[in-house]
């Protein structure tokens, strides 16, 4: 068979690339150099997932509707030796699946060739770029003006697109190509129809085995749900020369329904603490309580008193997914497996372009606990 | 030997030495009866980049006096490091790159002269600043910056030599742009290849065993395609114009010019294949410009 009659097994588009960044850099681990990623392709959307350490697992789920376009061609037909195992599994046949490895910091900083990609923690000198940029775009006196209003006419559905989005900023889009096996991923990223075009071919290899952490529901022992700001604001305060944070939960104590007001405050304030995260360093010790409270953690399930230690510089990695998200789930299950789950807004919630059955993004951290003998 | 003037435009003057001040520690500044030259010639700046400027005098300076037995010229060593912030506390409203902008509540400036001067035995290029305090108070503020005034015959500058361009003025596009993609670029290759041909496409490509990232411009002007004397464009018609001419520099350097995107005016390129990009950043309009910075970025010879 020849590859290149064929069709390619994804081709996506999207007129603003900035939530599809967003997403990536949720899993993004930046200064470490090149971090590798792999990425899973099926007719659903994308799964980008990254590894830490041998213990920490990074798992970014996009779904098919992030994108503008999604045409997705598995090769199904192909009679390709490294795809045969794939096949005869009959899991797969529901949703054939393509793998495949490639640097992710490459991936993003390509995304944000112009400076664009915006989002949390871009370099200092990219959101300088932007202020300039929107300070172009209030004096409309220049003559690019009259390029960009042509750029506008022939892109009308991206144009009307944006302005659902209610920003006055220019998007940019981008176009993505993945052939098959051996090919590059292929972006076309351009800023509008009048500027510059960038094309990246970025390599790609087969992905290797990755370290896989399966969640068993039916051991988990401690489940919270709650808005990420106030898991964030918590673990922001703690000191990041510290070593480990320890998470500790206690089932609640079901209040005496006889008891006064002041006597279940009492109760509350004598009773072990149902949430804490405790965390010791050189300089001192941190302790946090979370109250048991619906306001605060929506949801609690505890079945037994659980206490495990997890690498701060790892759980710290989860930092800029959990800031760009909006509620948390956290689970832990009897050998301390710790699952953290960040939904992320939808793409569609603000601007309602196209509200129906969009699914949530989301973005998966497991982690593994510390042995402590 | 004499030299006084005032600088009426202390921004500008700010931001050319500011394009210049990353370049290497120390430069020449030559100033003459009509220009003020600025070269940075040094072979061990990095990737070997090469600065030679002419500014006119009156785009920058008044009341302009020089005098000295080589001819009224002046020639001294400087660091322009040290005249940046000079030229800073003269100007705190300029706001340039890299975050330094004004320093709040600093003097609003009625008056800089700039004189050669001689102190402690020390050749200095002194500013004399005066001004206004928040407050309203007069204020004089003098900052010396040190030089070394050298002969110009023992110096023996010579504008590098280049052939003639196969891609003559090709119209850049704004610097500020370039400067982000290009920031993108260093992160993943050392060298970058600058290609253009004559109907006005320009790319930028780098490329690594990871990653290959070409951006493209079309339609950017080459003014001199219209207004070049008739002989070379009887020249330039024979050649195919889609042929696209290239030149592979080091990022690095190449980041190094684009730190003269503080001038923010027209930029034209011209390639000369396997030996050079030169780059002219213009001061002011091109028609009319107070004066031209060129760069010369020497090609990467890639041996294969």
């Amino acid at each position: 068979m020849s590859q290149d009659e064929s069709q390619p097994i994804l081709q996506a588009s999207l007129h603003d690339l900035r939530y599809f960044t967003t997403l990536l850099r949720g899993v993004h681990f930046p200064n470490i150099g090149v971090q590798r990623a792999v990425i899973k392709v099926t007719e659903k959307g994308l799964v980008v997932i990254v590894e830490e350490a041998r213990s920490l697992l990074g798992t970014s789920y996009i779904f098919a509707d992030v994108f503008n376009e999604w045409n997705y061609h598995p090769d199904i037909s192909s009679n390709d030796q490294e795809q045969e195992n794939e096949e005869q599994t009959p899991l797969q046949e529901q949703f054939h699946t393509i793998a495949f490895e490639i640097p992710l910091s490459t991936l993003i900083e390509c995304l944000n060739i112009f400076g664009t990609a915006g989002g949390f923690g871009s370099t200092k000198s990219a959101n300088k770029v932007r202020l300039r940029r929107t300070g172009e775009d209030s004096d409309d006196n220049n003559d690019d003006d009259a390029n960009r209003s042509t750029g506008r006419s022939s892109r009308s559905t991206g144009r009307t697109l944006e302005h659902f989005f209610g920003g006055s900023d220019r998007t940019t889009s981008m176009r993505m190509t993945y052939i098959g096996p051996g090919y590059p991923l292929t972006l076309i990223i351009a800023e509008d129809s009048a500027g510059p075009t960038t094309t990246c071919e970025i390599s790609t290899s087969d992905s290797e085995e990755h370290l896989d952490l399966p969640f068993d529901n039916d051991q988990m022992v401690l489940r919270i749900i709650l808005k990420s700001s106030w898991l964030r604001d918590a673990l922001s305060e703690l000191d990041p020369s510290c070593e480990k944070i320890t998470f500790i939960g206690n089932p609640p104590v079901v209040p005496d329904s006889n008891a006064t007001a002041k006597q279940k405050m009492k109760a509350r304030l004598e009773g072990k603490p149902i949430f804490r995260l405790e965390a010791t360093g050189t300089f001192g010790s941190t302790e946090m309580d979370y109250p048991d409270d619906k306001e605060v953690l929506e949801s609690f399930e505890c079945v037994q008193p659980v206490r495990f230690s997890y690498r701060l510089a790892l759980i710290a990695r989860a930092a800029r997914a959990l800031q760009s998200s909006i509620k948390t789930s956290l689970r832990i299950d009897n050998e301390g497996l710790l699952s953290l789950q960040f939904l992320m807004p939808s793409p569609t919630s603000r601007h309602n372009a196209r509200a129906d059955n969009a699914t949530s993004n989301f973005i998966e951290y497991r982690c593994l606990a510390i042995d402590e003998d | 030997m004499r030299f006084r003037t005032l600088v009426d435009n202390i921004p500008t003057f700010f931001r050319v030495i500011q394009s210049i001040e990353k370049l290497q520690k120390r430069c020449y500044i030559k100033f003459t009866e009509t220009n003020m030259q600025i070269i940075c010639n040094h072979d061990s700046n990095e990737g070997g980049i090469q600065v030679w400027s002419q500014i006119k005098v009156s785009s920058l300076f008044s009341d302009y006096r020089i005098q000295s037995t080589a001819n009224n010229e002046i020639i001294m060593r400087v660091s322009p490091e040290a005249l940046v912030s000079a030229l800073r506390s003269a100007a705190p409203n300029v706001t340039g790159s890299g975050g330094t902008g004004g320093n709040v509540g600093s003097i609003e400036t009625d008056e800089v002269i700039m004189k050669l001067a001689k102190k402690n035995d020390q050749a200095v290029l002194s500013f004399e600043i005066k001004g206004f305090s928040g407050s309203g108070r007069r204020v004089r503020l003098t900052q010396d910056v040190r030089v070394d005034v050298e002969k110009i015959e023992a110096l023996k500058l010579n504008e590098p030599m280049c052939p003639e361009p196969d891609i003559r003025d090709i119209v850049s596009p704004p610097l500020v742009k370039l400067r982000t993609i290009v920031d993108r670029m260093k992160g993943m290759a050392d060298f970058l290849t600058f290609r253009a041909n004559h109907s006005g496409h320009m790319k930028l490509e780098i490329s690594s065993d990871m990653v290959r990232v070409e951006t493209e411009w079309k339609s950017l002007s080459a003014p001199n395609m219209n207004n070049l004397a008739s002989q070379d464009q009887d020249q330039e018609t024979e050649k195919d114009p889609d042929k696209f001419f290239s030149v592979v520099v080091s990022i690095r350097s190449f980041l190094k010019f684009l730190s003269s995107h503080v001038i923010s005016s027209t930029t034209i390129a011209c390639i000369c294949q396997n030996h050079c990009l030169i780059l002219y950043v213009y001061i002011g309009d091109v028609a009319d410009a107070g004066g031209v910075l060129t760069y010369y970025v020497p090609a990467i010879i890639e041996d294969d």
